[in-house]
């Protein structure tokens, strides 16, 4: 029982980095409807700037929120100067580009920073004795704070959304660029913000997933496909289902990891059964919207 | 011998615009404005074919002059590393023709071909090695490396139309998502310790490297040490093999069904072409085929494992960059691609090993930069006089962003020098590289640099944007987020959502 637990803290705590980067995936996929394959990358690279941040004497949380900053700006450029530009005059391309991307900021951690693996420290108390014993488990405090920032950022998210004017702007382009253009939204002012928020996020839980990995360019690749699967099995456009996906996928690696020998070494097939699963049985995934489309 | 296909691409094309769209022209207008798409076939100018002409010729010459030069290929004769590249160059371009199957004349996006090029490798020295292949065929048995070559491309043939089949349904980013996964998941299960009779497990397979049959050292083509002419005049003549069947391909019922797939899924359809089979069977061709370069990339190497870059995700993204810069659709693109891809690679990865080996890139990179910027900053001040005079806060904000923007690649550029000034290799300067060409095709010259030369030459008419039906996605009130219980009901959706992505993506075609 005790070790059930355990497996299970484990998995929530990953299933929340993975909800978050779902969340990102799931913000610019509701402001443009493309999968940002470059998402993963962009945190890498924050993380990375946050490492070299903390070296310099910076306190971590303040490197955290730097690091953030720039995972903003960094996605806000790409979706200005890579996404808009080839949006407008050849949609089919913006997939190839964004690869492109992923390509170039993955490989531009290597030619910073070398290929030598890294080291972030956690913003969570890390030693040997920090941890508190539920029904015989040991749950170490990094993993819950991971889960504490995951419901923080879902608060913050939702008041940002449901609370404020650039939050109902936001969803307003996300439901329909076009009237929100009619009613005086400045439709191109809402993607960068949407972009660079996704970015932000995403960044977060690159930062949240280095200090128990090694920081190097291969960071981000598999928890960027596993984002990935969790938020089309919660479905795309629906931020709900992105937090959940990502604890369910969380929780099925933590359990086949721990329970299901045979499969432990065998968690992407596993993911690509689930995705084949859900695309094709259920296209809009657990919480997302079904398109109707006039033919 | 591909007059007949483009003309194809210019006859499907019409019948496109005029069928495909039920809606009235006015709405589709009104849509595609809405949408952002192309409003007007765009018209080349003189200026800009020599531009997309410059697309094609300028990398040519920067690898001629620059990466051949500097890797001891052009001036004294083929060197050993010299036959080696091209021996990548040739295996590549087999891999990217299979891509380009899929990708360029069908329109499904794969990024999942790395998985192929793995099991074909695996597949040539699985079969040749003793450890490996004895318990299966007997110490006399083992393959001689020759025979491996058909046996990965049935197998690939195989597995390629048994996972094109569930991506028949799949459109855009979840087939570039799915196809992702299938490569991380090849590679888990080539990795996996339980079957280490058959891939080595996670060591993997260290075999031998491919040896000539006797015949061949008879007539002369006998391997040199390293340098194994016979084994470059095999890929080579395989590659070639492949484009006449290809070529010969796209002129056939098949063919014209890929290209008709690509340019408009439902019209496709209408006019009798079954889409299961046809996606199907050339995603399995395409796996085929790029299963054949593994073959001939695992042979090269006699060594095979999980942790090979070409394997895993930069692999996949490698396939799709030699294919974009060679240019999609082209039967000749991959080719050309592979040899850019390889030997700028190469390049790439001796940069800053001598202190001032960069300095000449740099100062042609700088003035291409430079000129750029020129050019477009002259553009966009003529296009916007009127409203730079009259909105200039706006447009100070703007040009802010542009000189911080500018700093930045200026600090870019300089870390690139002190990394050389210090000696440090610079290790991801090629993927930066290919990453930022992947982004500058698909802007400026989505049909890649055979295809803008020849655009340039007017032997591809630019496919007329097809009518923004998608434009016209409508979700479902607000009321209705919720999945409904109820098996009728999801039915429906799957239905209508399997109609509807026909023309969401149908836009892909040209550029992907």
């Amino acid at each position: 029982m005790s070790l059930f637990i355990q497996r299970m803290f484990d998995g929530l705590a990953e299933g929340s980095i993975y909800a978050l980067l779902a969340l990102a995936l799931v913000v610019v996929f509701r402001s443009t409807g493309q999968l940002n394959f470059a998402q993963g990358e962009i945190g890498m690279l924050c993380a990375f700037f946050a490492s070299t941040l903390t070296l310099s004497g910076i306190p971590v949380w303040l490197a955290i929120l730097i690091a953030m900053a720039i995972g903003f700006v960094i996605a806000a450029l790409i979706e200005r100067v890579v996404v808009r530009p080839i949006e407008e005059r050849n949609p089919g391309a913006v997939i190839v580009a964004l690869i492109g991307v992923f390509l170039a900021v993955n490989q531009l951690s290597a030619m910073f920073w070398g290929v030598d693996a890294r080291s972030l420290p956690s913003l969570f108390p890390t030693d040997a004795d920090s941890f508190f014993r539920i029904g015989g488990a040991a749950i170490r405090y990094e993993r819950v704070g991971i889960i504490g920032v995951l419901a923080v950022m879902l608060v913050l998210l939702y008041l940002l959304f449901n609370k404020t004017k650039i939050g109902l702007a936001m969803r307003a382009v996300a439901n329909n660029q076009e009237s929100s253009n009619l009613v005086g939204i400045r439709v191109g002012n809402i993607l960068i913000l949407g972009w660079g928020l996704a970015g932000a996020i995403g960044a977060l839980a690159a930062l949240m997933l280095a200090p128990s990995a090694a920081l190097s360019g291969t960071l981000m690749l598999g928890p960027f496909l596993l984002a990935s699967v969790a938020a089309v099995l919660g479905g795309l456009d629906s931020p709900v289902g992105a937090v959940i996906g990502g604890i369910l996928i969380g929780l099925l690696k933590a359990f086949l990891i721990g329970y299901v020998d045979f499969l432990a070494d065998m968690l992407f097939p596993v993911m690509l059964v689930v995705l084949l699963a859900v695309l094709l049985f259920r296209p809009s995934g657990l919480f997302g919207t079904e398109k109707v489309v006039r033919v | 011998m591909s007059n007949n296909i483009e003309r194809s691409d210019n006859v499907a094309t019409p019948t496109v615009a005029e069928d495909g769209d039920p809606t009235p022209a006015a709405e589709a207008v009104k849509a595609s404005a809405a949408s952002g798409l192309p409003k007007r076939t765009p018209q080349y100018s003189g200026l800009h074919w020599i531009g997309r002409a410059a697309v094609f010729v300028i990398p040519l010459a920067y690898v001629y002059l620059r990466v051949l030069g500097n890797t001891g290929v052009v001036g004294e004769g083929w060197s050993n590393a010299g036959l080696g590249l091209l021996a990548d160059a040739i295996i590549i371009a087999i891999a990217v023709m299979g891509v380009n199957l899929i990708t360029g004349f069908t329109g499904q996006l794969s990024i999942g071909h790395a998985a192929f090029f793995a099991l074909g490798a695996y597949t040539g020295l699985a079969l040749t090695d003793g450890r490996v292949a004895t318990p299966f065929f007997g110490e006399d048995n083992i393959w001689t490396a020759g025979w491996t070559i058909p046996v990965a491309a049935v197998l690939c043939f195989v597995i390629g139309c048994v996972v094109g089949l569930p991506a028949l349904r799949l459109k855009g980013i979840y087939l570039a998502l799915t196809t992702l996964v299938f490569v991380e998941a090849t590679r888990s299960v080539l990795k996996y310790q339980e079957f280490e009779g058959v891939t080595g497990g996670s060591t993997g397979i260290k075999g031998d490297k491919y040896t000539p049959p006797p015949w061949a050292e008879a007539i002369g083509l006998d391997g040199r040490g390293d340098l194994n002419e016979w084994f470059i005049y095999l890929s080579l003549a395989l590659l070639l093999l492949i484009m006449l069947l290809v070529a010969g391909l796209l002129r056939s019922r098949i063919g014209r069904s890929m290209i008709a797939t690509r340019d408009n899924e439902l019209a496709a359809e209408v006019m009798g072409v079954n889409l299961s089979v046809v996606k199907s069977v050339v995603f399995g061709l395409s796996g085929a085929i790029t299963g054949v370069g593994g073959a001939l990339f695992g042979l090269k190497l006699g060594l095979v494992n999980g942790d090979v870059p070409l394997f895993g995700l930069i692999g996949a993204v490698t396939l799709l960059v030699a294919m974009v810069v060679g240019g999609a659709a082209q039967v000749w693109g991959p080719l050309v691609g592979a040899v850019f891809y390889v030997f700028v690679n190469e390049r790439a990865r001796s940069v800053g090993a001598a202190p001032g080996d960069f300095d000449v890139d740099f100062q042609i990179l700088l003035v291409i930069t430079v000129a750029v910027i020129v050019i477009f900053v002259g553009r966009y001040v003529a296009k916007n006089l009127e409203r730079i005079k009259t909105n200039t806060s706006n447009e100070a904000l703007r040009a802010a962003a542009i000189v911080v923007g500018s700093l930045i690649l200026i600090y870019v550029l300089q870390g690139m020098l002190l990394g050389i000034g210090s000696g440090r290799k610079l290790d991801g300067l090629g993927g930066v590289v290919f990453g930022v060409l992947l982004v500058l095709f698909a802007r400026f010259a989505p049909f890649g640099a055979v295809g803008s030369f020849r655009l340039a030459r007017n032997r591809i008419v630019q496919v007329v944007p097809k009518p923004p039906i998608g434009a016209t996605v409508v979700p479902l009130p607000p009321s209705t987020e919720r999945p409904e219980a109820g098996s009728a009901h999801d039915d429906e959706a799957e239905a209508d959502s399997s109609n509807a992505a026909g023309h969401v993506d149908d836009q892909t075609s040209p550029s992907s």
